[in-house]
């Protein structure tokens, strides 16, 4: 269902801009052997132009609705109020790059390195070599340098402890130096046997240091004093190339004569793993030629905590992607690629797919089952570059896309021959020595067609991380919308659906509570992840108001619990790992998950791959390192079930034309879904399905509502239901009847003599020892009544009962009173 | 005829009739009064005698009480009981007084009987003087009256004898409407399926009634239609009413009790009902210029292959042989609306779409019928597993020690003792409570001329001949009775269990003090 109607929308774009595109096409085939940059410009842009145009149209018609509502929004969500629609004018694409970047340009560089498990950018020159922080991204981070000695540069790591800088040297030499003293050593591999095709520093307890040789790899620990390496262990293989990142702590070794058999190794804080040895698919273009893998053409991202392997066929165009397992590599389903270069990023959990000839991208969300993209292919956008002409910025965007007019700055220049792509989300433009951060405009990256299918929109937008309070923001205006415009109830109840159970994960897991706190999202985050790498101890402040920090005593228990939870959701497990995780300040795969099996694979496999459920329970899934990742924890896009009510329902309330009764619908559905969540939901929106109900008339309706509970008492009810029995007596008696319930003494008393009970009051009030009524107010009710009779019951029951009543003023000039009006009567 | 036999036998005698004062005002047209008489085959003179008497009566209350005229005859051996179903058009019913023949009647009880018959016969085919309006000869009324109130009393046949509600009915209330009482998720899980039941056929108001076996669960209509159409329901469209396999006794579903379902031989019943059914068989076709639906025939509905309920009583579609589907009028909103009842298991839903929003007829409801289909059928799926889960079975509302009736006046709701348990009391018994009843429904109506707005609350107890305890408690327009045979000697005791019962199935709504 999801995938036709997403798969529909790229389908409309492509009836409504045929013409274009059959115009650019042709143009592409024409010159097809020479292709270059820019050819079929104007093409292209007519293309381009039609398919925004077609987008845009759903999007700006949502950005007006939201303009209207904030008008209306209470303080408090005002202040926290990004503007939903500001941000995203700035030109219509779903990524963007933003102006300056960190530039690493200094005389004499010899290159730029970067080092993924420190985040750092290192550009060595000569003696020393310079580094930037990458995360968090500033542009203007100033380097540290670090001295070194002269010599080639292949490559260059820092340990993780920032203690050490390695460099290789040349295929055999690895040299090591002591940033603190100065000290370096070297580690050389016999010349005879094998070269180096690169290393990495490794958080696993066995080894420190690894070694990627073509002979297979060289597992190498510190000694005591740091002085040198020795060699734990050897891995005996034969390696063409390999990929290794950081972040899933996964390296790939490719062999063979096509190097599309892979071996794996996880090198966790939790162990090695070894993952089966897999071949990749790979199409053949002609019957005898066998096409070779590149070590380009294969990136290892982490998504959702789960770890993917994408690869790029070429010849059939298609990339190719893989999830791991403990003990499977499970094929997961391939997504078309338009272009002959293509890159890979991961932003928020969003894979992008960079159609570097293309210049576009896809983006695709791979936690959803669906394997077609989220929305339309866009161009990057460089924004906030200065320039003379900053009138429009629609017009920007089409500047950067004719580098000519700009050719005097080099820096606008999109998808650059230079650009390399860094895991996750970098961008480093090698010739300008830039470092460009990636970033998703969220609003822009929703499909066109975001109203009909707002269900998949929400759990897209509600998994979202990094601009969660922007994601929150568009999730109300997109719930408000469907609402406004009077979707079908199903698709409405999905939506809240998605919605609260969102909003209770994030209660189980303290991220919505975090997110409350927390307003900078990226930021904080990355702070936070500096002070762990640095090997603090002490959690922040933070994370140990959440209650987490207790919950560090034993890995194995946390993991229980965190395995329990999964079952529910997904993405929790990873999530909840993250937060414990992070106390520990560096924790990868962890043991239990892996070997406990006791979640059940299949909640967490893709649905499609039938493949992979088989495999049975012991099948648990491989999951990522996650302190990177940990930024995501600290904030959640859901929406609690008050907000619920201030920014959906009474506004919409408020806007809402015609029979509010569809809004009872809502409402039913969203107590539905709150209740199966077992989420508390507040008064305010019973009183308001109240007020829906009555304003129909729909009394015997409301009255079954409130019998059933399903509008749960409370005093705001009963006052509700009160203020309505003006108009209508049986729905007073059922606000009375739940005053009742509620003991509400005192309201119940006092109501009853509103109405005229005074001796059922008076009953009442003496069984349930209400003493906070005052005897006057029966008293004054009494006479006002002009039985001599009920009031002279009244006085009796106050002398009787109330100890002290007969030496009070009251009871004298009432007994006065009684006195007159008997002898009014005797007259 | 056979039914003058059987009617004129004198000691079960009954006569129904209806009457409109408006008409025949001249010397020589007085039969043109008589819209329906009951038994039919009387001659005119004694039908006009009787007719006579209450117009009489009737006309001379007025003088006293313009806004509610007679309510009441109570003879030596008779009992007339009067009842205003539209301005002039009135129902009487008499009957006859035997202690022997357990003849003991309890007059609320009866007019309800002549109220529902009245209900049900303006569902289908609108205020009667409507009808005489549309057709001042008053045939078409005639026509319609009389195999809708035959087909009505049928219903009451037990054996050769149209048993009306008597004493031993006194636990259970007519025009009310008996519910399931559901846990908040269930009740939340009916109202979703009520709103998407109802916005199957687009923007269109539409209503709904769900019931649960013979137990109302949601409804959208007005109190008093659903009122109305939930008694339809019960007793033609329920799975019961549906699997009975036409009975004359499927009355007794509606509660009387299973020790009263002991037929008779069973020829005998078959006999009757079969002299019943041919008399309507053949008295409208003799006057075949109407075309008469008999909604209330047995039978006649049964379950289609899509789990949608079809009928032929409404005829067929010109032209085709897809049974039309049946409409109804609403009482409150006076507009017509097609019925449509669905049943999964013990589930039936009825949904009520306005006529003036279906232009092309059958299609168009079969439209509608597929999209609940398709919307609905898993929520039915679930709202049915659910309540089937929670379901108590026929005992469910029995509170062991209490036989008890339970009535909500403001809301119409009742919920009594279960029938079976009823059975178990003395004759003593029930006829005290009947008592009681008579009594409180005297108090009910009196304050409700002195004091419209105000309710009164009110407490009986009666320690009976058996040494049985019969309460009745009224506060704020809800109604308690109870009889406790087995309780103690004292009425503190009594009270004690009363404040009990109160206290765990009413809410406290009954224990002030």
């Amino acid at each position: 269902m999801k995938e036709r109607n997403t798969t529909s929308t790229l389908r409309r774009i492509l009836v409504n801009c045929a013409a274009q595109a059959k115009e650019y096409g042709g143009c592409v085939a024409a010159k097809v052997p020479e292709i270059e940059r820019d050819m079929c410009l104007k093409e292209f842009l007519s293309l381009k132009t039609c398919m925004q145009n077609t987008c845009k149209h759903n999007l700006s018609s949502l950005n007006l609705r939201g303009e209207e509502f904030r008008s209306g929004m209470s303080a408090k969500a005002s202040s926290s109020q990004l503007s939903v629609s500001s941000s995203g004018s700035g030109g219509l694409s779903h990524v963007y790059i933003q102006h300056p970047p960190l530039r690493c340009n200094v005389p004499g560089s010899r290159g730029l390195f970067y080092d993924d498990g420190n985040k750092l950018l290192l550009s060595p020159t000569s003696d020393q070599v310079l580094s930037w922080k990458a995360v968090p991204f500033d542009p203007h981070v100033a380097p540290t340098s670090d001295s070194i000695s002269e010599g080639p540069v292949l490559s260059i790591r820092y340990s993780l402890d920032a203690k050490i800088i390695a460099i290789q040297r040349s295929s055999l030499e690895i040299q090591f130096f002591h940033r603190e003293t100065g000290q370096n050593f070297c580690h050389k591999c016999k010349p005879e046997s094998d070269s180096i095709l690169g290393f990495f520093w490794t958080d696993c307890p066995q080894c420190d240091f690894v070694l990627v040789k073509t002979s297979g790899l060289d597992l190498l620990a510190c000694d005591a004093d740091s002085k040198s390496l020795h060699v734990v262990e050897t891995k005996k293989l034969n390696v063409s190339w390999y990929v290794y990142t950081h972040e899933s702590r996964l390296v790939l070794l490719a062999s063979g004569m096509q190097c599309k058999t892979f071996n794996g190794f996880q090198l966790s804080s939790a162990g090695i793993v070894r993952l089966p040895k897999f071949e990749m698919v790979m199409a053949k273009s002609e019957a005898n030629s066998k096409p070779v893998l590149e070590d380009e053409d294969v990136y290892i991202a982490t998504i959702y905590g789960r770890i993917y392997c994408l690869q790029i066929d070429r010849v059939a165009m298609l990339l190719h992607s893989y999830r791991f397992y403990r003990d499977a590599v499970v094929q997961q389903g391939s997504l078309p690629i338009y272009s002959n270069k293509v890159a890979v990023s991961v932003v928020d959990n969003v894979l992008l797919i960079h159609q570097v000839g293309a210049k576009v991208i896809i983006l695709y969300d791979i936690f959803a089952d669906s394997r077609s993209p989220i929305s339309a292919p866009l161009p990057l956008l460089l924004r906030g570059f200065p320039r003379s002409n900053t009138s429009s910025s629609r017009s920007n965007a089409k500047d950067i896309e004719i580098p000519e007019a700009n050719t005097s700055d080099s820096e606008t220049i999109i998808y650059g021959d230079d650009w390399t792509f860094l895991v996750p989300d970098l961008i480093c433009d090698v010739s300008n020595k830039f470092l460009w951060k990636i970033h998703l405009d969220l609003e822009a990256s929703l499909p066109c067609s975001i109203v009909s299918e707002a269900p998949s929109v929400l759990d897209f937008l509600q998994r979202r991380k990094l601009e969660s309070s922007k994601a929150k923001q568009l999730c109300l205006a997109i719930t408000r919308n469907v609402i406004l415009e009077r979707r079908p109830v199903s698709t409405i109840a999905k939506a809240i659906d998605v919605l609260l159970m969102s909003y209770s994960l994030s209660l189980k897991t303290g991220s919505y509570l975090k997110g409350t706190k927390t307003d900078k999202t990226s930021h904080s985050a990355g702070t936070q992840i500096s002070i762990l790498q640095s090997g603090a101890s002490a959690p922040t402040g933070e994370v140990d108001a959440h209650g987490t920090s207790t919950k560090h005593q034993s890995s194995a228990t946390v993991d229980n619990e965190s395995m329990n939870r999964s079952g529910n959701f997904s993405t929790s497990d990873s999530e909840d790992n993250a937060q414990f995780n992070s106390l520990k300040a560096i924790s990868i795969v962890n043991k239990e998950k892996l070997s406990g099996g006791a979640e059940s694979s299949s909640s967490e496999v893709h649905p499609s791959s039938l493949q992979s459920q088989n495999l049975g329970p012991s099948n648990s899934p491989l999951n990522a390192s996650v302190s990177e990742r940990q930024e995501s924890q600290l904030i959640s896009p859901a929406i609690s079930v008050d907000e619920m009510y201030s920014l959906v329902f009474a506004p919409v309330e408020e806007e809402m034309v015609g029979d509010p009764y569809y809004l009872v619908s809502i409402i039913v559905e969203f107590l539905r879904s709150a209740s199966s969540e077992k989420i508390k939901v507040q008064p305010n929106i019973y009183v308001l399905t109240i007020q829906l109900l009555a304003r129909n008339e729909r009394y015997a309706e409301l009255s079954l509502f409130i019998i059933n509970k399903i509008l749960e008492p409370s005093k705001e009810v009963a006052m509700q239901l009160l203020e309505l029995g003006r108009q209508n007596s049986q729905i007073r008696k059922l606000g009375l009847d739940m005053l009742r319930q509620l003991s509400l003494h005192h309201d119940y008393v006092l109501l009853l003599v509103q109405d005229g009970y005074y001796l059922e009051a008076l009953r009442y009030a003496r069984k349930h020892k209400v003493v906070t009524v005052r005897p006057s107010l029966f008293l004054e009710a009494a006479v006002s009544s002009h039985d001599s009779q009920l009031l002279a019951a009244v006085l009796r029951f106050f002398s009787d009962f109330t100890p002290g009543f007969k030496n009070t003023t009251d009871c004298r000039a009432y007994c006065q009173i009684l006195n007159e009006m008997n002898s009014a009567v005797a007259v | 005829m056979g039914m003058a036999t059987a009617n004129s036998g004198g000691s079960e005698g009954m006569e129904l009739c209806i009457f409109d004062l408006r008409r025949g005002q001249q010397e020589g047209q007085e039969l043109d009064k008589i819209l329906f008489f009951f038994p039919a085959d009387l001659p005119f003179s004694t039908q006009l005698s009787v007719i006579g008497l209450s117009e009489g009566l009737i006309t001379f209350t007025r003088i006293f009480s313009p806004e509610a005229a007679c309510e009441l005859i109570e003879a030596e051996k008779h009992s007339h009981v009067f009842y205003e179903a539209e301005p002039d058009i009135w129902m009487v019913m008499v009957v006859e007084k035997s202690k022997e023949a357990e003849a003991i009647w309890r007059i609320d009880a009866l007019r309800e009987v002549l109220k529902e018959i009245h209900s049900l016969f303006m569902m289908f085919y609108g205020p009667v003087r409507e009808m005489l309006e549309k057709d001042p000869s008053g045939g078409l009324t005639r026509a319609h009256l009389y195999p809708f109130v035959m087909d009505y009393l049928s219903d009451f046949l037990v054996g050769k004898k149209t048993q009306l509600p008597s004493f031993r009915d006194c636990l259970k209330e007519f025009g009310t409407v008996q519910m399931l009482t559901v846990g908040r998720e269930a009740a939340i899980e009916v109202q979703s399926l009520v709103r998407v039941l109802e916005s199957g056929a687009g923007a269109t108001h539409c209503y709904s009634l769900i019931l649960f076996q013979d137990l109302l669960v949601s409804t959208t209509l007005s109190p008093d239609d659903t009122i109305n159409l939930f008694a339809y329901a019960v007793q033609r469209l329920s799975p019961r009413a549906l699997s009975s396999g036409g009975s004359s006794w499927s009355y007794l579903r509606r509660g009387s009790t299973p020790s009263h379902v002991v037929v008779g031989p069973t020829f005998a019943t078959v006999s009757v009902s079969d002299q019943f059914h041919n008399m309507h068989a053949t008295s409208p076709s003799q006057d075949n210029s109407y075309h008469v639906k008999r909604p209330l025939q047995h039978n006649r509905w049964s379950k289609g292959k899509d789990g949608f309920l079809v009928t032929d009583i409404w005829g067929t579609e010109t032209g085709s042989l897809i049974p039309s589907t049946p409409t109804i009028w609403l009482q409150q909103t006076g507009e017509r609306m097609y019925l449509c009842a669905y049943q999964y298991k013990s589930l039936t839903l009825i949904l009520l779409v306005p006529l003036s929003s279906i232009l092309n007829g059958e299609q168009g409801i079969s439209l509608v019928k597929q999209q609940v289909l398709e919307n609905a059928s898993l929520k039915i799926l679930k709202v049915e597993e659910r309540l089937s889960k929670g379901w108590g079975g026929e005992n469910a509302y029995h509170v062991s020690g209490y036989r008890y009736l339970l009535i909500d006046d403001d809301r119409n709701v009742s919920r009594a003792s279960p029938p079976a348990k009823v059975t178990t009391l003395a004759k003593e018994s029930l006829l005290a409570m009947s008592k009681l009843r008579e009594e409180v429904d005297l108090e009910k109506s009196r304050s409700k001329w002195d004091n419209a707005d105000r309710d009164k609350d009110l407490e009986i107890c009666i320690r009976v001949k058996n040494n049985a305890w019969v309460i009745a408690r009224t506060t704020r327009g809800k109604e308690l009775y109870m009889v406790l045979e087995r309780a103690n000697e004292t009425l503190l005791y009594a009270s004690d269990a009363f404040e009990k019962f109160s206290d765990r199935y009413c809410g406290g709504a009954f224990s002030l003090d």
